[in-house]
């Protein structure tokens, strides 16, 4: 990594200001303008890098600009390269990625919601994060108080994108569905049963989370970190610990850090049993998905026992973990992972033997690998298109750096290789506990609680069952924060559906869109 | 003369009984076995009626796009659905209204539900009824010829299309069903049966998914006793097909005519075919995931080959 921010401080003088390693392994490179397009160019085609997000923050009032973020990695490096880009308070605009990287699509319109920051070029600058009938406020910036009650709304609704055509048609979905399924809209162009387009309308559920970050105490942030997506619920909030304790140089014990890693694996297998149910469910398997059930609800009470919580809430804390486990508990791990790993080798095997359910997986929905890469998918998709990522082992935390897996990873990209890759996972991630659960060392739980010195930044990136997580944080003063990014790996992987849905027949999508099984909490916040 | 009159109404009075108390029943014994199949606990096999009742009970809200169609639909249904029961043989050969029409009338007659459940899944406005009475009409387009072919089989071999005699003809003949004739007509009329009444693989009835629905799909828009006449008529209908399929190719314990004891024996009997039936369908519904929408017609493509192939071995053998 050193030899590259030598080549960028080579290559680009005139752009780079500094660059320093802010936390260990993180990378800070300043630059002196908002123009980040020709460094980006050069990390993405020339290096090889991989851009995981774009994020802004309003220092107007400390530092008299804004600033966006880009968040670099490269394959085989566990180092992770942020340029940071002022933008002056007097032109809030910046140039947009998005024509040539597709995947940065929300994130910049993203920032010209939340921040009226324009992303000058962006190839479709409509409103995304706040719908269209929002009055001009925009409210991650520091002058805009989070008790702001907004009249109601009256401006113009989201016009969609009209197809035309004999026979063609819309047809509108949601964005309240049947079941219990979040809020999002949906617009399919198709003519007869095929779909032409889809367009998506996500935000329904937006709670301000970023924003109400900035006014908890840190301790009690923690909680909200659970609360940001119900199902990843421990991943949010181990992401959110682990960038304080890195921004704070809080040393977690080595014992808090083999729980952590115990309970983020059988989060992964509870949700990943669900959603094999749950495939074949929508397409009318569904003894698979009630012997699904049946199998993630020992996962769940075998969480119970463990934490007090079927969703693993309450557990994380700021330095470790909030309750230690007695000698019965962890032989609980032991005992019911036996049971779990024989019944879903039972569940596979029903599953497998169903010629009719693999009719219906087989080369629906295909995501195409150089797509899936254009578009910056990660995760379960991800990894069924041939995107070989995993922060595991990219960006090893907790007790992972100590740990050999495999990571599985398919080309083919359809409804049924996403099945396989949550299949193959699922081993992966009780062999990970039983190793883990084998060295579990004595010791404290949770490091001593102490006060967080302010104006430290600091990254995690966590996988998640449905992908990488990642959370950004700049502390402030009075144990508070100043701000704290979230990405959801969902936020990436929407993109994702729309173009495995292409193609496919209406009939099909509930499939599809339950392959990808994404987090509509996660992508509002 | 008189005597004969009671007789007669006693009877049809029976069937029409039979139909509507027992077509709720069935389609709650198909659901709590499938729920047993599925490791469920499931709900009680009396659930449907509870949901009429409560269906009835309830206000309805009618889409503002909907004409005089939408509001006929339901009675249309409903009533065309009983009057295709009452033609069919259900507990002897002789059908009270077997007079009035012959098998094809009940083709006709179903037919007539259906499309009028497509023309009020267009009324209603929403795009999910459009697509529901789209994929509805393509399948039954297929059902329709396939049903046709299998009930001329029947018919050669008693030498009417009149569904009495057919049943008629049936008695005694226990083994008849090994016929090859007979047994590619039977495979053709199931897999009609599991096209016409909804069910895995062509449709999933229990599905909350909108996008993959075909019958669910044209009466989302139905709310309230109209939602109640035509769930009660869906779940008639499925009667009737299955009675059809049985009466005419497992003729064991049909009575020739409506007559004391035997009428009852003849209930027994009916009820006894309608549990294996169930079972059979149970059981095909649980092992089978859905089909892809657009092998939908290859399965009815199958079943309109083997009606050709019985309507060709009946003259063969």
């Amino acid at each position: 990594m050193t030899t590259l921010l030598k080549e960028l401080r080579e290559r680009f003088p005139e752009q780079v200001c500094s660059v320093e390693e802010s936390v260990p392994g993180q990378f800070t490179v300043l630059l002196n303008g908002p123009d980040a397009t020709a460094i980006a160019r050069h990390l993405l085609t020339g290096r090889q890098a991989r851009l995981a997000t774009v994020f802004a923050e309003d220092r107007v009032s400390a530092e008299g600009v804004f600033y966006n973020y880009y968040l670099f990695d490269r394959p085989g490096d566990p180092a992770w390269v942020l340029l940071k880009a002022p933008i002056p308070a007097g032109h809030p605009s910046f140039p947009s990625l998005a024509a040539e990287l597709p995947g940065v699509n929300w994130a910049e319109r993203e920032i010209q919601d939340w921040f009226g920051l324009e992303a000058a070029g962006h190839p479709n600058p409509r409103r995304v994060a706040l719908h269209d009938n929002w009055p001009d406020v925009h409210p991650l910036r520091k002058d805009f108080p989070l008790d702001t009650v907004l009249p109601p709304f009256e401006g113009e609704r989201h016009v969609y994108r009209p197809a035309h055509g004999e026979g063609v048609f819309h047809i509108p979905v949601g964005p309240v569905h049947a079941g219990i399924i979040e809020p999002g809209h949906f617009d399919f162009a198709v003519a007869g049963e095929p779909i032409l387009y889809l367009q998506l309308r996500m935000f329904y559920t937006h709670k301000g989370t970023e924003k109400l970050f900035e006014r908890l105490p840190i301790p009690r942030a923690v909680f909200l970190a659970e609360s940001i997506s119900g199902d990843s619920a421990f991943s949010h909030a181990t992401a959110f610990c682990q960038a304080i304790e890195r921004a704070a140089e809080i040393e977690v014990p080595a014992r808090a850090q083999f729980l952590r890693t115990i309970l983020l694996e059988l989060e992964r297998i509870a949700n990943h049993i669900s959603d094999a149910g749950a495939i074949a469910n929508d397409v009318g398997f569904m003894i698979a998905n009630a012997h699904a059930g049946r199998v993630r609800e020992m996962v769940l009470r075998l969480c119970e026992t463990l934490t007090g919580s079927r969703v693993l809430r309450g557990m994380v804390a700021i330095g470790g973990v909030r309750r230690d486990w007695q000698r019965t508990q962890v032989e609980a791990i032991e005992k019911t992972l036996e049971v779990v790993e024989h019944e879903f080798r039972d569940l596979v095997a029903i599953i497998r033997s169903s010629n009719s359910t693999r009719d219906r997986l087989e080369r629906t929905g295909i995501l195409r690998p150089e797509k899936a890469s254009m578009l910056g998918i990660v995760g379960v998709a991800g990894r069924a298109s041939g995107v070989d990522l995993d922060v595991r082992r990219d960006h090893p935390y907790e007790v992972y750096r100590h740990l050999t897996f495999s990571v599985p990873v398919y080309q083919a990209g359809d409804v049924r290789h996403r099945l396989l890759v949550r299949i193959d996972e699922v081993s992966e991630s009780i062999q990970i506990i039983r190793a883990t659960v084998a060295h579990l060392p004595d010791g404290p739980h949770c490091a001593p609680a102490q006060p967080i010195p302010p104006g430290r930044c600091a990254l995690s990136a966590v996988e998640g069952w449905r992908g990488e997580i990642i959370h950004w944080v700049r502390t402030g003063d009075g144990n508070r924060l100043e701000r704290c990014k979230v990405k959801d790996p969902s936020i990436n992987n929407w993109p994702a559906i729309v173009e495995a849905v292409e193609g496919n027949i209406v009939a099909d999508f509930p499939v599809i869109n339950k392959s990808f099984n994404l987090s509509y909490s996660g992508t509002d916040r | 003369m008189k005597e004969q009159m009671i007789t007669r109404l006693i009877e049809n009075a029976t069937q029409l009984f039979l139909l509507l108390a027992l077509a709720p029943l069935v389609t709650g014994v198909i659901r709590t076995l499938k729920a047993r199949l599925q490791t469920r606990r499931g709900p009680s096999i009396f659930q449907p009626y509870r949901d009429l009742l409560k269906l009835f009970r309830k206000g309805m809200v009618i889409p503002e796009t909907a004409s005089w169609i939408f509001a006929a639909t339901p009675w249309v249904v409903f009533f065309s659905t009983i009057l295709a029961g009452l033609m069919i043989p259900m507990v002897a050969a002789v059908a009270p209204f077997g007079l009035l029409g012959d098998a094809l009338a009940v083709i006709y007659l179903l037919g007539l539900g259906r499309f009028f459940l497509a023309l009020s899944g267009l009324d209603s406005g929403s795009s999910f009824g459009g697509l529901g009475s789209s994929r509805e009409m393509t399948i039954s387009a297929l059902a329709e010829p396939a049903m046709m072919l299998a009930i001329f089989t029947v018919a050669i071999g008693a030498g009417s299309t009149g569904l009495t005699q057919i049943a008629g003809a049936a008695i005694g003949q226990n083994w008849r069903f090994l016929a090859p004739a007979q047994m590619f007509a039977f495979a053709a009329l199931a897999l009609v049966l599991v096209a016409e009444t909804g069910r895995i693989p062509v449709d999933n009835p229990d599905t909350h998914l909108e996008l993959t629905m075909i019958h669910e799909a044209m009466i989302l828009e139905y709310s309230g006793p109209y939602l109640a006449l035509v769930e009660w008529a869906a779940s008639i209908k499925q009667l009737v097909l299955m009675t059809l399929l049985i009466n005419c190719f497992w003729p064991i314990g049909l009575q020739p005519t409506w007559f004391g004891f035997g009428a009852l024996q003849g209930i027994g009997w009916l009820l006894a075919k309608l549990l294996f039936l169930s079972c059979a369908i149970v059981l095909l519904e649980t092992v089978n995931a859905k089909l892809r929408l657009f092998r939908v017609p290859e399965l009815l493509a199958v079943a309109f080959t083997l009606g050709s192939l019985a309507l060709v071995s009946t003259f063969l053998f």
